[in-house]
């Protein structure tokens, strides 16, 4: 009697045991399915809704797929390639400034992509002057975006300390290391100035001009007098706002401020 | 590298009665853009006060003396130079300054002439300089003003102006004689319907009040309308906080005490009229400028190839708001083809409202049918004559030859190395790629910083670790002690053992031997000299308590025995231990 019972209990316990697991494995493998499909619909939609501005693009409706790529953008799905496209449709329908403000944000997410520099460069070259034109340190900054500076500041960085630690537990090799200490110290000093540059540098802010030509005026009121003109394309940098209006530098001597809505933000050189 | 021959011009000045004074360069630095102004820091001053003259050179020095005759102006101090390098737009420009301190002999209004310098073999000239002097300051504070401490007063030289015409107004704070140092001005002017400019410090002078003398410190803004009607400047509550006395000056350290007080700087609104510009008259091509200005124009080089580019050099000079200064559109230029202009302001006063702004524009020919550069005008609205005024450099007499086949032009052929442009964007992505947000900068990211943290604390951790050892390395007792301890910890556990093995022989060395080991370490004595005496020796004179004592003798007297009757009970040599430890953890803390 005694060992029946003991072998009902040890099969109850057996069962419940794997009725646990079983219940446990069940919930997870619906989760994962679930979160799968979701990601995958998720996918598909935003594969559906890229094809259909595409669509839109080669069909010639630049202004309808710069619309559609905007709608994407606007319900929180972004890429590079979709950056890229509106930009693409942007300057196929005539509107200089928001292509260009559309590759940079392209650009900041694959900075090293080719064709979104080129395609940057060329509309650039579309933009009748007074604009932005980065000094020779700047475009050196620019070498490199401020990611891979940061990274190649904080690795050289943690070879210096490495040096400088193993230093501190063999004394001994102090002498053999003291030159790549001065120099990896050197290089750190350095690369963090540059990590400050592009950083004081990304984090200027841009205003990219969206209309056909914008009057700078000389305060920010309506009635203040018209300073230069500046037009679609034209990127600024912003000195100071107030209300809606962004005090901007037009060139190098001349400032003047500008309406919100005539321009578009970035932030950047 | 400057020479100062200062009983030269001191003599020259009694002599002649004039304003005299001499540099001698014997460096000269090379330079490309050399530029010169002189300046006075104030317009106006009380018979009496000086006024300082300042000449700044930028990216060169002048060749000879310097020599300006003024009768009624005598210098009362010796030139002061200052060299300053400013780094812009990616390039180095050096500036030197040299001030002289003038002073009036009698009333009235002086022109002090334009400098005219060489320089890097060129000659400058600087802009005639007006000095007024008057016999009282017709703008003097009312004499209930001299009670104050500190008080402040402003200077409006006019209420009634025209849209877009800057005016300096001076915000003059005097301080008592009493008051020898200020600090903490909290002070800013602000308005409605004006722009203002960055402030900036003049010249301290001597004023007097009523009874009192004060030192007045002058803070100029210009202002600048920008819209019609009543505008006005906000009044304004800031204060300034005086110290009587420096803490550092060892002089006053010996007298009264003072304590350091806050003083109100209050001024009320104060309204300005604002008038449209007139609408009679307006000149083709005006675009908003107003002030008070001269043009001079040159272009280069005049005998050039269809398509070779010519360089136009605009300076407009005068009073006015050189930074919002630009150059109409020209008319008549169709033959050309013109680039932006760029520019460069050289302004003569902290407030860049006097000076000059040079306009260099590149066009280039587009055939050879063109005889001149065509003539360039500029128009603006004189504020004091109430009407516009136009400037007009007549055309220039140009060369134009006809392009020969097969020869580019300058710039075609340097572009004509680079690869040919892109006729089109590249077409558009047909995969969506990655969803990815545009973050932030890895500089911006907290686990990035944090991160930068890691080694930091490892290479802390390595310092703390070596001079941990090199603490102990040069401590032999505090070395002795850790050996020790860690000697009793181990050998107590092997006496467990050797009590679980009935190892009698081994279990009485080995407590020996850490009897040894701890009372040596205690007393810094070799471990081998221990013996039960040093109990009575050295132990009971050092105040060991007498229970531990009694324990000692007990263990020392248990390890005797056993040389000669081994205890073979594992148990008893177990008991043992316990008390072992008391006695070595009493004799740690035994402090000698």
């Amino acid at each position: 009697m005694n060992s029946v019972n003991l072998q009902m209990n040890r099969w109850k316990w057996r069962f419940s045991h794997h009725t646990f697991f079983a219940t446990a494995f069940s919930v997870l493998y619906c989760s994962i399915v679930l979160l799968l499909t979701t990601i995958s619909g998720f996918t598909a939609d935003a594969s559906a809704g890229f094809d259909a501005a595409n669509g839109l693009y080669e069909q010639g409706k630049f202004a309808e797929a710069a619309s559609a790529y905007q709608q994407m953008i606007q319900s929180g799905t972004v890429s590079a390639a979709i950056y890229f496209n509106l930009g693409n449709a942007s300057f196929k329908s005539g509107q200089v400034g928001r292509a260009i403000a559309a590759y940079r944000n392209a650009e900041k997410i694959t900075p090293r992509d080719a064709d979104v520099r080129a395609n940057l460069q060329f509309v650039r070259g579309k933009v009748q002057n007074p604009s932005f034109s980065p000094s020779l340190g700047q475009r050196w900054i620019a070498v490199l975006t401020i990611n891979e500076w940061a990274g190649l500041a904080a690795a050289v960085l943690w070879i210096w300390l490495a040096l400088m630690a193993a230093v501190q537990l063999r004394p001994a090799l102090k002498e053999s290391l003291r030159t790549l200490l001065w120099c990896s110290g050197f290089a750190t000093v350095l690369l963090s100035g540059c990590v400050g540059a592009a950083w004081s540098g990304n984090s200027t802010r841009t205003a990219i001009v969206i209309v056909q030509d914008a009057a700078t005026h000389n305060g920010p009121l309506d009635e203040a007098p018209i300073g230069a003109t500046v037009h679609d394309g034209a990127e600024l940098s912003v000195l100071d706002t107030k209300n809606d209006w962004l005090q901007v530098r037009v060139d190098g001597g001349r400032i003047g401020w500008l309406k919100r809505d005539q321009v578009a933000l970035a932030s950047g050189m | 590298m400057v020479k100062l021959l200062r009983n030269g011009w001191q003599m020259l000045n009694r002599g002649r009665g004039g304003l005299w004074f001499a540099l001698l360069f014997v460096f000269v630095s090379p330079a490309f853009s050399a530029s010169f102004t002189a300046s006075l820091d104030r317009n106006t001053i009380v018979l009496g006060e000086p006024v300082t003259l300042t000449l700044k050179f930028e990216d060169g020095q002048p060749q000879g003396p310097l020599s300006l005759p003024v009768d009624g102006l005598r210098i009362t101090s010796s030139p002061e130079q200052s060299i300053s390098s400013v780094f812009s737009a990616g390039k180095q420009t050096t500036v030197y300054s040299y001030a002289v301190s003038l002073e009036a002999t009698r009333v009235g209004e002086f022109v002090i002439p334009p400098f005219n310098i060489k320089m890097n073999g060129q000659t400058f000239s600087s802009q005639p300089l007006k000095l007024k002097v008057v016999a009282s300051d017709p703008s003097a504070p009312p004499a209930g003003n001299a009670e104050k401490m500190a008080f402040l007063w402003v200077e409006l030289p006019k209420t009634n102006l025209y849209i877009n015409e800057p005016v300096v107004v001076e915000f003059r704070i005097y301080l008592r004689s009493d008051v020898r140092r200020y600090g903490d001005l909290q002070f800013s002017p602000d308005g409605n319907g004006l722009t203002f400019s960055k402030i900036a410090q003049g010249q301290q002078y001597q004023r007097r009040v009523g009874n009192a003398t004060f030192t007045v410190v002058p803070l100029s803004v210009a202002i600048t309308p920008v819209k019609t009607g009543t505008v006005s400047l906000n009044p304004i509550n800031g204060s300034i906080l005086l110290n009587g006395r420096d803490p550092m000056d060892i002089a006053g350290f010996f007298g009264p005490p003072t304590r350091p007080q806050r003083a109100p700087l209050t001024a009320e609104r104060m309204d300005l009229q604002v008038s449209p510009l007139p609408e009679e008259h307006v000149p083709a091509g005006f675009n908003g400028v107003v002030g008070s200005y001269t043009m001079t124009v040159t272009a280069g080089p005049t005998n050039v190839v269809a398509g070779d580019p010519i360089t136009l050099h605009v300076q407009i000079s005068g009073h006015g708001a050189l930074d919002t200064l630009s150059l109409p559109e020209q008319t008549g230029w169709d033959n050309f083809k013109t680039y932006p202009p760029t520019s460069k302001i050289n302004a003569s006063d902290p407030l860049g409202i006097e000076g000059s702004k040079a306009f260099e524009e590149i066009v280039t020919p587009q055939n050879s049918d063109i005889k001149v550069l065509p003539p360039v005008t500029f128009s603006f609205f004189n504020p004091e004559q109430k009407q516009y005024r136009t400037l007009t450099q007549p055309a220039l007499p140009l060369i134009v030859r006809a392009a020969t086949p097969g020869a580019m032009p300058a710039i075609a052929a340097t572009h004509a190395e680079n690869p040919p442009p892109a006729a089109d964007v590249i077409s558009i992505k047909q995969h969506i790629g990655t969803v990815a947000q545009i973050s932030a900068p890895l500089v911006e990211q907290p686990w990035f910083l944090a991160l930068q943290g890691v080694p930091a604390l490892a290479l802390l951790s390595c310092v703390i670790l070596r001079k941990r050892k090199e603490s102990l390395e040069n401590n032999p007792r505090l070395r002795r002690q850790r050996q020790v301890a860690q000697l009793v910890q181990e050998g107590l556990e092997q006496l467990r053992i050797q009590a679980s093995e009935n190892q009698s022989v081994e279990f009485f060395a080995t407590l020996f031997r850490l009897l040894q080991e701890q009372l040596g370490e205690r007393l810094d004595l070799p471990a081998s000299a221990i013996t039960e005496a040093v109990i009575d020796e050295r132990l009971r004179p050092g105040g060991v308590s007498e229970e531990t004592l009694t324990s000692l003798h007990e263990l020392f007297q248990t390890c005797n025995l056993a040389r000669y009757a081994p205890v073979e009970s594992g148990e008893e040599m177990a008991q043992i231990i316990p008390k072992l430890e008391m006695a070595l953890n009493e004799l740690r803390e035994w402090k000698r």
